[in-house]
């Protein structure tokens, strides 16, 4: 019998010199963290790769963790695209980015705390008032509320790219209800299962410890009085496109996992509904938007909040992680006076580098977008997920077109920024059978509490599967890597 | 001088379907002010279902009712009585430094403190060229443009009840000038605010010995922030400043943040709420 040819897994790999690979030197030589993980892999062929990356997989279908892509028609349950071949990130560079990452989330903390009271930054001429005046999600119910333990963005999700002049870039603060950070730990179990050898042969930071540390955080903030919270997790409910993640939190702080209607609220006090009888809230890791939270105060529609819930946060008997009204912040059009909002409260040069950023509110910047689409991406201000994105460089003519009316529409509602170009990691891709190069981004995960702060070391990698693809959404078909911080 | 109020407000809620569990929050309880005093509160509902205070997100007091047993009608009733201090509307008037006080509205730190109320919301927006419905006078005080636009709505608007609802916006009153109390308001917020006055919206009772209009309904009024004197309320439904016959319970942006009546009731099918409000005055 003729033996099987096992072809080496980066046998076929093509390196585009004009993109910044994160593992190979425009020479092929992998970079130094790599070596020795090449060496490991090196006794692999493709069709190892293949058997162990499927081994990988089942252990995300066995754990059943899936979420849903929304469009128009209809919703689909998927599984997150996992690629074995991790993301290393040598302990050097980590310390940039962890402390990139504080900084912002302290800024904007800080900022929250301002707008909400002083408004100094505006009456300095900082932030322009519009900002704030125009933002559906400036609460003005929070004014003059002192969250609990003084945080409103207890829990940040700070999107980083590598760009290919090798710095890192911030492409958005996420801090109304980040979400990825199961897919960190499942990934990591993922990955351990499958290539436990080759993992032991490196120094990782572990991320199992994120749901202590979040239960730390969020006991951090208890309202005054209390002496041991009772923390509760509160989801939307299965449908939601994160209800893995929120059972997964709940169930790795230790803590309930409720939902609306589990819960009421009785003289402005929150208690859980239990077959023993109510027991007292004190802290609840909120992943419903704010317009949701409780129909008496917001939207009345709701089913998914608690009616008085709010009144109950107001009068400091319950802490709501992310606070109220933190939206504001998380506003992409914000996001450009990042770099001045760090020196105005922290006097501090930014860690962490921010895109240049067109704001189609003011005129000229807008002539300027209008005419350069081509060369630009186009974002909504206030959508998550990636939907909304216009690439110009993608576009035909007819397609810019819409988009230039589009946003001459409502220029508010859009931002502009230079096409960035994304670093690029060895991707499997199945259709080919080989290791491709494909654009990544990090979602780092950064905590704030009171005199606590601490940042997942770790992230999630998140791949942009299509071939030359920029958004690396899960909501637009992206996978993840498992990604490795390394100690010391 | 001072006299008392004694204040009732009722509802009822009949259902088509049994309710299985509600929840309602009533903010009707007059504020505590500068001019008026609240002496008691009696609350009864027809379920005897639980009650309790709480506070709505502005800071107003609020009656919480949870019903936890079936029911299709709820009858629910509220009796305030309250002290009102008389008061003279003009005697607060100084002499105003007209110049400096349109620059101050102009000014960024003023429309920093009072952005809420500079904001426009859903039911004050002006629809587009109707901005220079009312433009003031810069040659008189804010408080004299006020007192024009005061009159100018009351005799723009045709009071007329049934024609317009809880969710009418400004586009239909300019195109057809009849309604309540609430347009008046909305309307009055709205061209103040076009002229960079803090303006907000006042929820209360009206006591109509004196003919006014406002009905046997909860009235609506606004409140004007004037440099150099502070919030003053403007009734223009009657053309009137708002005076010992006003007696307020909460303000907002608009209509929204001061609805009398918010619920949660989980049942499906139609429901119909009627209230009444009778205001006494007990010298």
């Amino acid at each position: 019998m003729k033996p099987e040819v096992k072809k080496p897994i980066f046998s076929s790999y093509i390196n585009n010199p004009a993109l910044f690979d994160e593992v190979f030197n425009n020479d092929g030589a992998a970079k130094n963290v790599y070596q020795k993980l090449l060496d490991l892999y090196g006794d692999h062929s493709i069709q190892d790769y293949v058997q162990l990356n499927n081994k990988a997989k089942s252990s995300f279908f066995n754990q059943g963790i899936t979420f849903q892509v929304y469009d128009n028609k209809e919703t689909q349950e998927k599984i997150f695209p996992f690629d074995l071949f991790p993301r290393i990130i040598d302990e050097d560079e980590w310390e940039i980015i962890e402390r990139g990452a504080v900084q912002r989330s302290r800024a904007l903390n800080l900022f929250l705390w301002d707008i909400y009271h002083d408004k100094k930054i505006i009456k300095d001429g900082i932030v322009p008032l519009d900002l704030i005046s125009s933002s559906a999600n400036y609460l003005h119910q929070m004014i003059g509320v002192d969250p609990p333990g003084g945080i409103y963005n207890h829990i940040s999700g700070t999107d980083i790219i590598k760009h290919s002049d090798g710095n890192y870039y911030v492409l958005e603060d996420n801090i109304r209800c980040p979400s990825g950070v199961s897919y960190v730990i499942c990934n990591r179990t993922a990955l351990k299962r499958a290539l436990f050898g080759v993992f032991n042969h490196y120094k990782t930071h572990s991320v199992t410890n994120y749901a202590e540390n979040l239960l730390d955080i969020l006991e951090s903030v208890k309202p005054k009085g209390v002496d041991v919270p009772n923390c509760v997790v509160i989801t939307p409910g299965m449908y939601n496109s994160a209800f893995y993640e929120h059972s997964y939190l709940a169930k790795a702080m230790g803590v309930e996992l409720v939902e609306g209607r589990d819960l009421f609220v009785e003289n402005d006090f929150v208690y859980m509904k239990t077959i023993r009888g109510p027991i007292k809230v004190d802290v609840i890791y909120r992943r419903v938007d704010d317009q949701y939270i409780d129909p008496l105060e917001f939207r009345a529609d709701s089913s998914l909040g608690v009616p008085g819930l709010f009144a109950a946060y107001i009068k400091g008997n319950v802490c709501l992680a992310n606070a109220p009204g933190t939206g504001v912040a998380d506003d992409k059009a914000i996001y450009t006076y990042m770099p001045k909002i760090i020196k105005y409260y922290l006097d501090e040069t930014p860690i962490l580098n921010n895109v240049h950023t067109y704001h189609c509110s003011r005129p000229n910047e807008l002539k300027y977008v209008l005419e350069h689409i081509h060369e630009l991406v186009v974002k909504p201000v206030d959508e998550a997920g990636g939907y909304g994105i216009s690439i110009g460089n993608r576009l035909s003519k007819a397609e810019i077109k819409v988009v230039q009316e589009e946003i001459k529409q409502n220029p508010r509602k859009y931002i502009a920024q230079p096409i960035m170009s994304l670093s690029v990691h060895p991707t499997y891709i199945d259709d080919s059978e080989s290791f491709e190069q494909r654009h990544v981004d990090l979602r780092t995960f950064t905590l704030l509490g009171n005199k606590k702060e601490f940042v997942l070391k770790g992230g999630l990698s998140r791949v942009a599967l299509k071939k030359g693809n920029l958004i690396v959404n899960s909501s637009q078909g992206g996978g993840s890597k498992d990604t490795w911080v390394l100690k010391k | 001088m001072s006299f008392e109020y004694s204040v009732t407000y009722s509802a009822e809620n009949n259902y088509e379907n049994p309710v299985e569990n509600a929840y309602w929050q009533f903010l009707i309880i007059p504020e505590n002010n500068d001019t008026q005093e609240l002496i008691s509160v009696e609350i009864k509902n027809s379920l005897e279902a639980k009650g309790g205070f709480s506070q709505n997100g502005f800071g107003f007091q609020t009656i919480r009712i949870n019903t936890s047993e079936r029911f299709q009608k709820i009858n629910f009733s509220a009796t305030f009585k309250l002290k009102k201090i008389s008061f003279n509307p003009f005697g607060q008037i100084p002499i105003f430094d007209i110049p400096s006080n349109y620059e101050l509205v102009k000014s960024l730190n003023f429309k920093v403190d009072h952005e809420p109320y500079l904001r426009e919301t859903k039911y004050t927006a002006l629809p587009a060229g109707s901005e220079n419905l009312f433009v003031f006078d810069t040659s008189i005080s804010i408080f004299e443009n006020l007192q024009k636009l005061n009159k100018w709505i009351y005799l723009f608007i045709h009071f007329n009840t049934g024609v317009t609802h809880v969710n009418t916006l400004l586009e239909e009153i300019i195109n057809n000038p009849e309604g309540v109390c609430q347009d008046f308001t909305h309307l009055f917020c709205a061209l103040a605010k076009a002229n960079n006055i803090p303006t907000r919206y006042v929820s209360g009772y009206l006591h109509q010995g004196n003919g006014y209009f406002g009905d046997s309904q909860m009235h609506a009024w606004a409140e004007a922030y004037i440099p150099q004197v502070g919030w003053i309320g403007f009734d223009p439904t009657n053309n009137l400043l708002v005076n010992d016959n006003h007696i307020k319970v909460a303000h907002g942006k608009d209509y929204n943040d001061c609805s009398p009546l918010k619920g949660v009731v989980y049942s499906q099918g139609a429901n119909k709420t009627s209230h009444s409000v009778e205001v006494q005055a007990e010298q």
